[in-house]
């Protein structure tokens, strides 16, 4: 009998470590928190959609303005609107979209090989630009340190966006779902800086 | 300011969001005929018309709906999700059209972050309609921005209704008030020492599961203390049934058999389950009747980015071959333009150790292998090696070959033509690693699909109960540390189900899983339409002496 209930305990112990796999908490109502930060990049190689592979900190060196998220191909609620953002913007940006550097980078970097990004990429219907980049997973891990964004556990994922601005590559953080208008606001903040 | 520019829009197409969605006749179209039409718009976003659907996102992000479909977000089963704080409400039959009273048990979160619709009335055709275009429930509050607005007329908003109506409405087959039936899939291929070590672990937890029932009913004390830990406490007095559905013969026969024990006992999902023999009857059968199958022990699962009912482990030998195409397009001397040469023995494991690695290369980019294919007992003779050496100067050599890659690798080590890297594969060669000779070891590399077995070790204590029995004592920790990987994710299956006992709900909740560390694989991870949850093979060299160490020459993911 004792040994039945510690195996029946056992058996609910799983369970009710079940109940705290859910997500940490975010705001989804457009209020969104704004800082102005300075991060080092880590200096890691990661892989893009072709294939190719990316030397992050020359990479974000730039002189046009940078904007970086962290995203993965399955996501379901929060990337979709991330994403749009971005789509938005190249439309928006016409010729000028080569002046713009948008990067997605992988926080499910062993599902998101460049072949899954690549198709990602052509669902927002992606131009030349926009890079979805993946890399090991350490490498990633340093990547989401170095911006403050680690995040251990895909599914508490939160929605992050970094504007660089190619002055003096200060960093916009902006912690929270955006409006396309308020992410054009912020993004023609730091294209004039 | 938003909301006006949405408004704008809407007056703009010539339709306000309160017009009415199915009035208009759909009469031509059979009831099936709707329903498919209003699941590829919830699923891919496309009208009849094939163009994309229009939607407004955050006030004013205009997307195509293909990359805002409703699947994306309330899930296939349309049971909502909930990622990073937003939670997605339901919106199926069953619960559209009756009062809504959510109560979010397990977001302990600020309010704020849940939807705006914690209590509302039911849907009708009408206020349906309107929540879909305007965002606007039934009781009136206009919800959450991130549920987007969708710019459909009233035909094609109709045939989305028809769709959500018929969306999980009735519990699938194989569960009932008290019962709740599963089946395992085994083939006679199979040797039943085999077959009993993969069923040991699952029995043992559906006997576990089944004694709480007695205890629960013996003592009150324990019922509410389960009561209170448990989300899904109608759960605590559900009997769990596993059926063995055994296949004999050809496997031609093996669908009219699986047909057959359909019928007599429909089961709500396969769980584990074996065979040596390529698993695709069985899951062709479980795509045909939307039956879900968790993790089945097979080397051959089918390779498919959109087939949904079957959820494998990994790859198998695919994933070997897929590993070595990684490892290669990363080393110097392959990358780029440099020839493999692939020796290949005639048989289903080698084949399927090369279809992994010729398709990953073609995708990397590279041009197709030189392959030596060899019949089963056929030798590979010295001559024919060194021609192929000297005519194609390969950058590398890849051997799958179940009968013992040694008699190659002795002739390749005295080959001055050798090139610097021979991979294997470690699941055909993990026997004999001890009798690969020491001086092929320097240029041997090997595929390995598990967590290595120094650093596996610590996981052993979850197939502690199974090593006292005399079958599973010493062999078989592959197949207990798979049985055991299935039960804990049906654990947490279950209970992130909530009750809708719908079978697109078990892969959706799984599909919504964060990664996990169990015995075996490195990680396993999941996420909607994810259909292989290892995803790692490391490439290992051997140390030294007759039971060598295996040392890392790679990372588990390999890009
Ligand atoms: C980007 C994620 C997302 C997509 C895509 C999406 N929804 Fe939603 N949906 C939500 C969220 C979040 C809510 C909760 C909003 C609130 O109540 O504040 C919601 C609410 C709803 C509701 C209200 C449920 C209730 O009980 O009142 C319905 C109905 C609905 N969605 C249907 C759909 C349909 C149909 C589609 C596709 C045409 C769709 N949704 C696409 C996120 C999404």
């Amino acid at each position: 009998m004792l040994k039945m209930m510690t195996a029946v305990l056992r058996f609910l112990s799983i369970m009710v470590l079940c109940l705290f796999f859910t997500g940490t908490a975010f705001a989804a109502k457009s209020e969104y928190r704004r800082t102005i930060e300075h991060y080092a990049v880590p200096d890691v190689v990661l892989v893009n959609q072709d294939g190719h592979k990316v030397h992050l900190k020359t990479y974000l060196q730039s002189n046009n303005p940078v904007v970086v998220e962290f995203i993965f191909g399955t996501c379901t609620t929060i990337c979709p609107i991330l994403s749009a953002g971005y789509a938005n913007l190249q439309q928006k940006l016409g010729a000028d979209v080569r002046n713009v550097k948008l990067v997605s980078i992988s926080i499910d970097p062993e599902h998101d090989t460049p072949n899954v990004m690549k198709e990602y990429l052509k669902k927002y219907r992606a131009k030349p630009g926009w890079d979805f980049l993946t890399g090991s997973r350490s490498d990633i891990d340093k990547v989401m340190y170095a911006f403050n964004a680690y995040i251990p556990n895909k599914m508490s994922h939160f929605p992050l966006t970094l504007f660089r601005s190619p002055s003096d590559g200060s960093w916009i953080r902006i912690f929270g779902l955006m409006s396309s208008s308020e992410f054009l606001n912020e993004f023609h903040k730091v294209a004039k800086k | 300011m938003a909301m006006a520019a949405v408004v704008f829009l809407f007056v703009l197409m010539g339709f306000l969001p309160t017009c009415p969605a199915a009035e208009r006749s759909t009469a031509p179209l059979s009831h099936e005929e709707q329903i498919r039409l209003g699941e590829r718009i919830y699923r891919e976003g496309i009208l009849p018309s094939g163009e994309a659907v229009q939607a407004v996102v955050k006030g004013d992000i205009t997307v195509p709906g293909t990359s805002f479909t409703c699947v994306s977000c309330h899930l296939r089963s349309g049971l909502g999700s909930s990622e990073g704080g937003v939670v997605t409400p339901p919106t199926n039959g069953a619960i559209l059209f009756k009062p809504y009273n959510s109560s979010y048990k397990d977001v302990t979160n600020d309010k704020r972050y849940l939807p705006s619709i914690g209590q509302r009335v039911a849907y009708t055709d009408q206020t349906l309609a309107r929540a879909i275009q305007a965002g606007v429930n039934p009781s009136g509050l206009t919800m959450n921005p991130v549920m987007p607005r969708y710019l459909l007329d009233d035909k094609d908003m109709a045939l989305l209704i028809t769709y959500l109506k018929s969306l999980s409405v009735d519990f699938s087959p194989g569960v009932s008030e008290r019962e709740i039936n599963f089946a395992t899939v085994i083939t006679d291929d199979v040797p039943p020492e085999e077959y009993e070590a993969m069923l040991l672990p699952l029995q043992r937890y559906v006997n576990l599961k089944n004694g709480s029932i007695n205890l629960y009913r013996n003592q009150k004390r324990s019922e509410r203390m389960a009561a209170s830990m448990l989300v899904s406490s109608e759960l605590m007095y559900k009997k769990m049934t596993l059926a063995r559905w055994m296949l004999k013969g050809p496997a031609e026969t093996w669908r009219k058999q699986l047909e057959e024990y359909y019928r007599t006992q429909p089961v709500f999902a396969l769980l584990g389950g074996i065979s040596h023999g390529d698993w695709k009857p069985i899951h062709d059968f479980s795509e045909a009747h939307h039956l879900p199958c968790l993790f089945p022990q097979t080397e051959y699962p089918v390779i498919s980015e959109t087939d949904w009912y079957t959820l494998y482990l990994s790859k198998g030998y695919y994933q070997e071959g897929e590993g070595a195409a990684r490892f290669l397009n990363n080393s110097d001397e392959t990358a780029p333009g440099g020839k493999v040469l692939q020796i290949v023995r005639a048989s289903r494991e080698s084949q399927a150790l090369a279809k992994g690695f010729e398709e990953t290369w073609r995708e990397l980019g590279h041009d197709a292998a030189v392959t030596i294919s060899l019949q089963p007992g056929e030798k590979l003779l010295e001559d024919t090696l060194h021609n192929a050496l000297k005519t194609e100067k390969p950058a590398a050599i890849l051997i799958w070959d179940e009968s013992g890659a040694v008699p190659v690798l002795d002739l390749l080590s005295s080959d001055a033509l050798r090139p610097a890297r021979v991979l294997v594969s470690g699941s055909q060669q993990a026997q004999h690693f001890g009798a690969i000779p020491e001086k092929v070891r320097a240029f041997t590399y090997i595929t390995y699909p598990y967590r290595l077995p120094q650093d596996d070790a610590i996981y052993n204590i979850y197939i502690a109960p199974y090593k006292k029995n005399p079958t599973t004592a010493g062999a078989y920790d592959l197949n207990l540390k798979s049985s055991f990987i299935t039960t804990q994710i049906l654990t947490s299956a279950l209970m992130d189900m909530r009750g809708n006992y719908y079978r697109d709900n078990f892969f959706d909740v799984i599909g919504m899983m964060p990664d996990q560390r169990y015995p075996l694989y490195e990680r396993v991870s999941f996420g909607p339409g994810q259909r292989y949850a290892s995803k790692g093979c490391y490439i290992v060299q051997l140390g030294s002496g007759d039971k060598p160490e295996l040392i890392k020459k790679s990372d588990w993911v390999i890009h």
